[in-house]
Formats: C-alpha cells, sequence, structure tokens
C-alpha cells in the first residue's frame, strides 16, 4: 500500500547574511494514512523547517517528496498552493484567527480561498460540521476576543480540518495553551486520525508526543526514532489519551 | 471559467470583509480620493456642459451637423431658379435676404442698418448687406436718395424668404406663437416670425403694421405669427416666400437680393443638389462659383475645447495623483499590518494571485464607492443649479448630468483603485509563507 507521505534523503540549507547552516542532511520520513506521528527536538533544530517543506511553504535542497506516491518535490507555486488546499491542514502555535471575523468566517476562509467555489449554503454545512468536530458549534458567531485560547486553537483547528486534508500538520499547537487545554487540543487533532486523516505532530511536550502513535526525534538534521527518558513517575500521568467527546463535554 | 469566477468572487467576499473590517480606514480612503475623482467628474460635466451649449448655440446660428450648404450671389436668376428647384422640396431649402423696414414709412428706422435696439445708432445710417457665393456678407451703403431724413416710429431688420421650413437645419427655440405654415395657400398678408431681438424692438415701441421692402412698389400689411430665439443678435424676420413674392417685382437681371441667397440641404438630398448646380450653370453661372459645404459643427467644437478639456482633466489628474498617494499609503500601511493574515491565507491554499487580487479588490471598491458618491453629490448639485438659477440662464435650466461624466468618475475611481492598490498588492503577493511559522 502506498504511504500518503515520503520523505527520502530531504536537505535543506539556510542562507542568510551569517554562514549557510544545514539544517537538514537527508531526513526520512514515511508517515501512512491514519498515522499520527510526533516530532521532537531542541529549538533550532529544524522541526519548523522540515514541516514548512512538508507543507510546501518552502522547497527543500535536495531529497525526494513523494506524497500518495507522486513526486512534488518540484512542484510550481500554483501547484503547490492547490495541494495546500486539498490536502494539508495546518495548525500553529499561534492561533492565528482573523480578529474581525467569527469563529465560522475563521473556520470558512479556508474554504474561501479561490481554490474553487462553494455555494455559501455548503460552506456554512461544512462550517458547522468542522466546528461540531471540535465541539465548539455553539461558538460559532463569536469573534476570536471573545473566546478562551483553547476554544481560540479550536477554531483553528477546524479551519484545518474544514477541508477533509488527508495530512494534518500541527508546529507547537500546545504552545501557547495549559496543559489541560493542551491536552484537549491535543485529543481533537488525534481524533481526526480516526478518521484517516494523517497527523505530524512538532513539539517539545513528551507527553503530547506520547500520545502519537510514532515519536521522532530530529537531531542534527535527521530523523530517528525517540525514546522517553524522563523518570517513569512523570510519565505515568499522560499515558492514557483523553476520549475527544469528554475532552470537549466541559465547553459544551 | 469556474475556477476564474471562483476566485473573482472570493476576491470580492475577502475584499469585502476587509473593507467592513477597517471602516474608518476605508473612509479615510476615500475622502483622499473624494476630492481627485470629483475634480475629474466637474471637468467632465464643464467640458460636456459647455460643448452641448456651444453645440446649440452653433446649431441654432450655422445648422445641424452634416447639413450641405450653399452661398450664391443674390441675383434674379439665382433666386428664381432656386425657389422653383426647392419650392415644395421638404429635405432642401432657400433662404433669400432682404433689408425690411416695418413702421411709419418715409422715416428713419429706430435701428438703422437694422442695427441691435441696444446699439444705440446701429451702423449710422441705412445699409443693405451683401453676401458673396463663399457667403462673406459686407455692408453696401444705401442709395442715398432712399434714405429717410426723419426719425420716426419703424424697425429695421433682416427678412428671410424661405422656401420651406429652416427648422429642420437650425433648430429655433419656439418662445412664442407659432411659426410659418408651408401647407396653406400663401396670404397677400405676409405671415412673420420674429426673432427674440425683433421682438423686443415691438415690444419697446409702437409701430404700425406696414412694411417696405427695397425694390416694392406697395407696402404690404405684415401678420406677425410668432416668436422665436435664433441665436441672431439682430433683428430678423422669417416668412414665407410665396407670400413675400406677391410683393416684390419679378426678379430682372439688375437685382440684387442683399446679402444673398442661402442654399440648405439634408445630406441626403443629393439629387437636389445635383439638379440645382446642373439648372444654375445652365443659366449662365459659373461651375466653379457653386460650392456646397458641409456644416461640422462638433468638429469644431471639439477641436475648441479639446485644448481647455485637456489642460483642465490634467489639473483634475493631479488632484487625482493626490488621492491615489492617500490610497497607497493607507493600502501599504494595511498590507504591513495584515502580513500574518495574508501568510496565513497562503498557508490555506490562496494563491498570490488570489491575495493580490484581494488587495486590489479593496481598493477598487474603495474607488468605485468614491466614485459613486463624487457622482451622485455632482449630480445633486447640477440638478440644485438647475432648480434654482434655472430661470436666470437658459442654459442652467437645461443642464443635465452627462453621461461621459458618470463614464469618467467611474474610470477615475477604477484607476486610482488600480495605482493605488498595486502596490500594496504586489507586496502582499510576496509574503512569504513561512511568515506563520517563524510567528
Amino acid at each position: 500500500m502506498t504511504a500518503l507521505l515520503e520523505l527520502n534523503g530531504i536537505t535543506k540549507t539556510l542562507k542568510g547574511q551569517q554562514a549557510p547552516r544545514t539544517i537538514l542532511a537527508g531526513a526520512d520520513l514515511t508517515v501512512d494514512r491514519g498515522e499520527s506521528v510526533a516530532i521532537l527536538g531542541r529549538s533550532g533544530s529544524g522541526k519548523s523547517t522540515l514541516l514548512s517543506l512538508i507543507g510546501l511553504f518552502d522547497r527543500p535542497d535536495g531529497g525526494q517528496y513523494l506524497l500518495g506516491g507522486r513526486d512534488i518535490t518540484k512542484l510550481s507555486e500554483r501547484k503547490a498552493a492547490a495541494l495546500r488546499s486539498a490536502e494539508f491542514g495546518f495548525v500553529f502555535q499561534r492561533f492565528f484567527l482573523l480578529k474581525h471575523l467569527t469563529a465560522a468566517q475563521n473556520v470558512a476562509m479556508a474554504l474561501v480561498n479561490g481554490q474553487g467555489w462553494m455555494s455559501r449554503r455548503k460552506r456554512k454545512a461544512r462550517t458547522m460540521a468542522a466546528l461540531d468536530q471540535v465541539g465548539i458549534a455553539h461558538l460559532a458567531k463569536h469573534k476570536p476576543a471573545r473566546l478562551s485560547g483553547g476554544e481560540q486553537q479550536r477554531v483553528a483547528v477546524a479551519r484545518a480540518l474544514v477541508r477533509e486534508p488527508r495530512l494534518l500538520l500541527a508546529d507547537e499547537p500546545t504552545g501557547a495553551l495549559d496543559t489541560e487545554t493542551g491536552n484537549l487540543v491535543i485529543e481533537v487533532m488525534r481524533a481526526a486520525t480516526d478518521r484517516g486523516c494523517g497527523l505530524i505532530l512538532v513539539t517539545h511536550d513528551w507527553d503530547h508526543a506520547n500520545k502519537m502513535q510514532r515519536v521522532l526525534r530530529l537531531s542534527d538534521g535527521l530523523l530517528e526514532p525517540a525514546t522517553d527518558t524522563r523518570p517513569v513517575a512523570e510519565t505515568v500521568a499522560t499515558a492514557q489519551p483523553v476520549p475527544v467527546a469528554d475532552a470537549t463535554a466541559v465547553y459544551r | 471559467m469556474i475556477r476564474l469566477s471562483g476566485r473573482f468572487r472570493s476576491a470580492l467576499i475577502i475584499g469585502g470583509q476587509g473593507i467592513r473590517a477597517r471602516k474608518t480606514r476605508t473612509l479615510l480612503s476615500m475622502v483622499s480620493l473624494f476630492l481627485g475623482v470629483l475634480a475629474v467628474v466637474v471637468v467632465q460635466v464643464g467640458a460636456e456642459t459647455a460643448k452641448s451649449a456651444r453645440l446649440a448655440d452653433l446649431e441654432l446660428h450655422a445648422g445641424k451637423d452634416g447639413t450641405r450648404q450653399m452661398y450664391l450671389q443674390g441675383t434674379a436668376d439665382s433666386v428664381r431658379i432656386s425657389q422653383e428647384t426647392l419650392k415644395g422640396r421638404p429635405d432642401a431649402i432657400a433662404v433669400t435676404s432682404l433689408q425690411a423696414i416695418i413702421g411709419e414709412p418715409n422715416v428713419t428706422p429706430i435701428n438703422p442698418g437694422g442695427a441691435p435696439f441696444d446699439q444705440p445708432g446701429g451702423y449710422g445710417m441705412s445699409y443693405n448687406m451683401s453676401c458673396d457665393q463663399s457667403g462673406n456678407c459686407y455692408p453696401v451703403p444705401m442709395n442715398g436718395q432712399d434714405q429717410a431724413q426723419v426719425p420716426g416710429a419703424a424697425i429695421e431688420m433682416s427678412l428671410s424668404a424661405l422656401t420651406g421650413d429652416i427648422r429642420q437645419f437650425r433648430p429655433f427655440r419656439s418662445v412664442a406663437g407659432n411659426w410659418l405654415d408651408f401647407s396653406t395657400e400663401p396670404s397677400l398678408s405676409p405671415g412673420l416670425v420674429v426673432n427674440l431681438e425683433a421682438a423686443k424692438g415691438f415690444s419697446r415701441n409702437r409701430v404700425p403694421a406696414e412694411m417696405r421692402i427695397n425694390g416694392t412698389t406697395a407696402n404690404p400689411t405684415p401678420r406677425i405669427l410668432g416668436v422665436v430665439d435664433d441665436g441672431n443678435s439682430q433683428p430678423v424676420a422669417y416668412g414665407r416666400a410665396d407670400e413675400l413674392g406677391y410683393w416684390l417685382p419679378a426678379p430682372t437681371g439688375n437685382m440684387n437680393y442683399g446679402p444673398g441667397l442661402q442654399i440648405m440641404m439634408a445630406p441626403t438630398a443629393l439629387d437636389v443638389e445635383q439638379l440645382l448646380r446642373v439648372r444654375l450653370i445652365a443659366s449662365g453661372i459659373p461651375a466653379d462659383q457653386l460650392h456646397a459645404e458641409t456644416i461640422q459643427a462638433r468638429k469644431e467644437i471639439a477641436k475648441e475645447l479639446a485644448l481647455m478639456r485637456w489642460i483642465f482633466l490634467g489639473m483634475a489628474s493631479l488632484v487625482l495623483l493626490i488621492g491615489v498617494a492617500g490610497i497607497l499609503n493607507v493600502g501599504l500601511a494595511t498590507v504591513g499590518e495584515r502580513v500574518e493574515e495574508f501568510a496565513l491565507r497562503r498557508a490555506v491554499g490562496t494563491p498570490r494571485s488570489l491575495l493580490a487580487g484581494i488587495v486590489l479588490a479593496e481598493t477598487l471598491l474603495t474607488g468605485l464607492f468614491t466614485a459613486a458618491a463624487a457622482i451622485g453629490l455632482s449630480a445633486a448639485a447640477l440638478t440644485a443649479i438647475s432648480t434654482l438659477f434655472g430661470d436666470r440662464e437658459q442654459f442652467l435650466a437645461d443642464l443635465v448630468f452627462p453621461w461621459q461624466a458618470g463614464v469618467a468618475g467611474v474610470v477615475a475611481g477604477l484607476v486610482a483603485g488600480v495605482l493605488g492598490g498595486l502596490i500594496p498588492a504586489i507586496r502582499a503577493a510576496r509574503i512569504p509563507i513561512a511568515t506563520v511559522m517563524r510567528a
């Protein structure tokens, strides 16, 4: 069976005013449909760069990138935009909600992106379904200023899921949230994998990483399986994932 | 097509959201642009109004666009042949000009020479006007014996004998009464329609209804049928050539019809022109003296007004440019504030071109709103001016908002929108998508 995503020997060197710095030195990664993968690494190790390459924000210097078996290593900007719209969902550390729009309009933003056209009725139905999926359909008409951090991040997750992507890319989505709220958001995203959506989670948090099916560490530009080096006592509390329904119940 | 339509609709929706989110800023952009667009609209309104007024004036004096006209020396033959050939023709007329004095016999008219009544003394003595075949007219002193020595209640005017309705070529404005009726049998009492200047003379002076025409042996009693505005500053009366013909002696070889003979023909009356030309040449008039020309009033006006219009449009463009600078400034500041939004939109699949389109849509909508406001204000102001001051000047009463000004306003708004939005749009499209990753 063809893997959802396959990176083979991806390299990336950042060239700035200072000396060129190799961020990725031949990283390999395979993600199957419905699989969740966590990527850990210290700050500056290249986690976000890797995610931006996977999300087609940037191009690798070398290596091969296959999506569903199709080589998309060198894709034009126009085709990359179309793929971002159709295949990927993005969740960022900061929620990036547009403050002048309601929660529903923020979610619908991913549907009004010039990639095809959807009727207002269909847009509304898809938006409400996505908000319902993350448990905040009742907050559809609220503007971001009236939402808590966790609610805002769940709106962002709904925005990422509204086009029913094949791969969800999350760059430290709980970085701005407290532990409990962070857990809720992680569970909301993990629940999406039950419907066949792949998930790549970039995080510093072992507890959240442990909720993924695989945990990788990015070190010296290479991806390798990670082992939890924390004392056992610290890992007990996060061993079992919280069901999404329970996690979102407090908001209803 | 669907893809384009989707992008266009997306740009409008997102642009509309952007405008709603920044109402004050949009208003400020509109204010900076408003004067520029208003200037363009006002210049266009002024130019079109001036053009209409000038055209109407020119049509009154010279004739409608496309009219073929021919000036002939008013000899007995040319007058007789022209009147015979054109009699009863709906598409061509002959205008024979004479001098006439209405009032007491054997007195010097109040306006010797048919001068305007507000110019005391006029030409100082009676003149006949003589015109050559090119239409150039000049005064010819009347025979000294014909000049009356005693001032009296009489009015001198130019008398135009018509073979048909001249209004199809020169659209006189009816002021009072009726126009000449060419469908009835000619009357022995010639019906006259006078122009405003002649009417002024009759309203100021009580004169008996006796008309003297050079060369006549008896004086007819004219009937004043109506008053028209023919744009002429000198007193003129119009009458039927057949009615006046009862009183004029049969044209003889040495008779001179004052200012001469004018032929006016519709552009389609080529057969008449041909026939008239053949008959005139057959009567002995040299072919090279028969010059027909086409009236090109619009062309003349266009030349006349073009320079002025461009000068004013240039000034208006400068004002518009200031408005564009304003909208550009606001646009750049807005893009700077929305870096994350645009990067995020790219992250969710919005193409660069659509991002540029969103910014352009916002400035274009701002430009269009501004244009609508400027056009609305101009139209309202024009209506108010026409209502308030229409009774003072005829052209003010006729003021109508010209569609060309509306088009110019919309174009100015769109151009300003494009110019003001282009650089911000390019900047928005170039925002690196990784901005959201680094935030």
